[in-house]
């Protein structure tokens, strides 16, 4: 839509959340700034304040519908921190089941649902074809195949947590109810369908990466920092461990970083123009501490995954480039090579012998009148931060969404396809769905990120240098 | 897998008050079919929002309703009760954060080659806002929807029953 001598895109579709893009022309009529605004209210760290802390799990996995289970976790470690406890071995690994269903499901939701379309059909496709429907019309196998991981995934938080979306079965001290046979069992008998779409669906990304060579070169193809927990033997894990950063050499910049003690490494800027708050690394500042969590920043801090077949494709992933992997369009192949290492863990975790333990639930007052909680969600790491009162009302709430830490990323990256795709003062359909397409590689939820009521439509601007509107675009 | 006789999809989101009407209907539904043959004919689904996931059930029924609140001004004045059969898109169907009943009997279609015959039945609500209560007028209507869905599901039954 033309209005003055302004543009603007207007939704970014297929994310989760709604947001706005505008991209700020020079006197030459290039693309000289990109930013990614996020226009939505954040509330849910006031309207816990008040609240028994004990509520905090059931009310944070209300922010999101997507990953409520990774709030779910983060929250109830924050709690377990309160409490003081350790909580019982059999509840740590069925929280880390609940964990594993959740990243599937999530990441399945992202690749096949929102961001196949673009593999599949490429990013020049017709706009009203590229969906689910024209992935089921091309390649009705990858469809079902999304919706059945999919399935899977939820169906596995349905049996633990007794609902897909907003299930409460995580508590402080553990989890409420053990695993039962019959649901082990089930789950199971699932688990080689589900390793079967997660490799032939991993071959068939591979196979159609060389018709992205151009994609791959300019989405978030430059350096940065990357951040993940890994386990003490520097092994993927979504459940806990210590925090790791490499840098974009590979180098590892700092290790062994307390989760607890985010806030002396992670600094949080707010800018005017986005309730998305943009974090960075506190050593080198802002705006250079930008660094990039989620699944390319797991694999590029892990040195292993700990299952044979995720192990033989990180090996390969690692070999996408001897430094550590930078290309965002690499999240696609991340995910995939994490939704493999997330069933065959499940099957590890599954067939423990102590799985069907009852014993799932430590019970205790409030012993500290604080806690953090950090856990790996599908996006990247969730922090959880509280602070009660004596009688065990919260005080203060901190929460560190992985999608605010991608936010300067994610505006880079906008940049950088702005730059290299869009000319002059109109918008084609193909460097629109690109610069759209950049965000999906990051699967930004926005709700999670800015905990918002209500939903605000994305468009993307593109100004001239005086500001005016050059071209629109907004998505009903 | 047995297939479903009635399949009764009723979403929205129980916390945002008249929004999760179709969940208190589906209760209602659920506990009129409890003691007769009807409860092993007609499965009852219980989701916030439609989403391809819901294509393969759809595809395994011979008829389903979609229960949803709908919009005062868009359908009607709060308390209008509807009923709209759902025709099978003939064009391209989109899915960016909503998925429309259309929607899913297309992705049944489309992948599991089955769309059954559909009906969107809607009781317009007044308040939209954060609440697990329902407007007065909602709360009134309600027993009425029921009963008319009640009616239809025993109408769909009725032709869709093995002879």
């Amino acid at each position: 839509m033309k209005q003055g001598s302004s543009i603007v895109i207007d939704p970014v579709t297929r994310i989760e959340g709604h947001s706005k893009i505008t991209l700020q022309l020079n006197e030459e009529g290039r693309v000289e700034e990109a930013r990614f605004h996020v226009t939505q209210f954040r509330g849910f760290e006031k309207l816990c304040e008040g609240r028994p802390f004990y509520e905090m799990p059931s009310l944070m996995a209300r922010i999101c519908g997507i990953c409520p289970v990774s709030h779910l976790i983060a929250s109830a470690k924050a709690c377990d921190s309160l409490l003081a406890v350790r909580i019982p071995p059999t509840a740590d690994k069925l929280r880390r089941i609940f964990g594993l269903a959740q990243v599937t499901q999530s990441h399945a939701l992202s690749l096949f649902h929102l961001s196949s379309p673009d593999l599949l059909l490429g990013m020049d496709a017709d706009p009203a074809k590229s969906n689910i429907f024209g992935v089921a019309e091309k390649n009705p196998e990858l469809a079902l195949d999304g919706i059945r991981l999919r399935q899977f995934g939820q169906r596995i938080i349905e049996r633990l947590g007794g609902k897909r979306i907003h299930p409460a079965w995580v508590v402080p001290g553990g989890v409420s109810e053990p695993l039962t046979e019959a649901n082990r069992d089930a789950i199971l008998f699932a688990l080689p369908d589900a390793l079967a779409i997660a490799e032939r669906t991993l071959e068939w990304f591979k196979s159609t990466m060389e018709k992205f060579r151009e994609e791959i070169s300019t989405f978030g193809n430059f350096p940065t920092l990357f951040m993940g927990i890994v386990k003490k033997d520097n092994g993927l894990t979504f459940y806990g461990g210590k925090i790791r950063i490499v840098d974009a050499s590979g180098h590892v910049v700092a290790d062994d970083l307390d989760p607890t003690h985010y806030d002396d490494y992670i600094g949080e800027k707010v800018e005017p123009w986005s309730y998305l708050k943009s974090s960075y690394y506190k050593p080198k500042g802002f705006p250079d501490g930008v660094y990039r969590v989620g699944p390319l920043a797991r694999l590029n801090v892990a040195d292993r995954c700990g299952t044979p077949r995720a192990d033989q494709e990180l090996a390969e992933f690692h070999e996408l480039q001897r430094t550590a992997v930078l290309s965002s369009f690499h999240y696609h192949h991340a995910r995939l090579i994490e939704i493999l290492y997330c069933i065959e863990r499940l099957e590890q975790l599954l067939n423990d012998p102590e799985i069907l333990s009852k014993h799932v639930r430590a019970v205790a007052r409030p012993n500290a009148l604080e806690g953090v909680g950090a856990a790996e969600a599908p996006r990247g790491t969730l922090f959880h931060h509280y602070k009660i009162d004596e009688q065990g009302l919260i005080r203060w709430v901190n929460l560190i969404i992985a999608t605010g830490q991608n936010n300067l990323a994610m505006n880079r990256s906008v940049l950088q396809v702005a730059k290299h795709f869009v000319h002059g003062n109109r918008l084609t359909p193909g460097m629109l769905n690109r610069v759209e397409a950049v965000i999906r590689c990051y699967d930004p939820c926005l709700s999670c990120s800015t905990h918002a009521f209500g939903e605000m439509p994305l468009r993307i601007q593109l100004l001239s240098p005086e500001g005016e509107v050059l071209d629109e675009v907004a998505r009903a | 897998m047995p297939r479903v006789l009635v399949l009764i999809i009723a979403y929205g989101n129980p916390m945002r008050s008249d929004d999760g009407v179709a969940w208190r209907a589906a209760d209602e539904l659920e506990r009129k079919f409890a003691c007769s043959k009807i409860a092993a004919e007609v499965e009852i689904l219980r989701c916030h929002q439609l989403a391809p996931e819901l294509a393969e059930a759809v595809s395994q029924s011979e008829a389903v309703i979609f229960l949803d609140a709908a919009s005062a001004g868009v359908a009607g004045q709060p308390g209008d009760l509807g009923c709209e059969e759902v025709p099978l898109p003939s064009g391209n169907t989109s899915f960016t954060h909503q998925f429309s009943p259309g929607a899913v009997l297309a992705l049944s279609q489309q992948l599991f080659g089955a769309s059954p015959r559909a009906y969107a039945v809607t009781l317009t609500g007044e308040c939209f806002d954060h609440g697990d209560s329902l407007s007065p007028m909602v709360e009134a209507a309600l027993p009425e929807w029921v009963a008319r869905t009640e009616a239809l599901v025993r109408q769909l039954l009725s032709s869709v029953r093995p002879a």
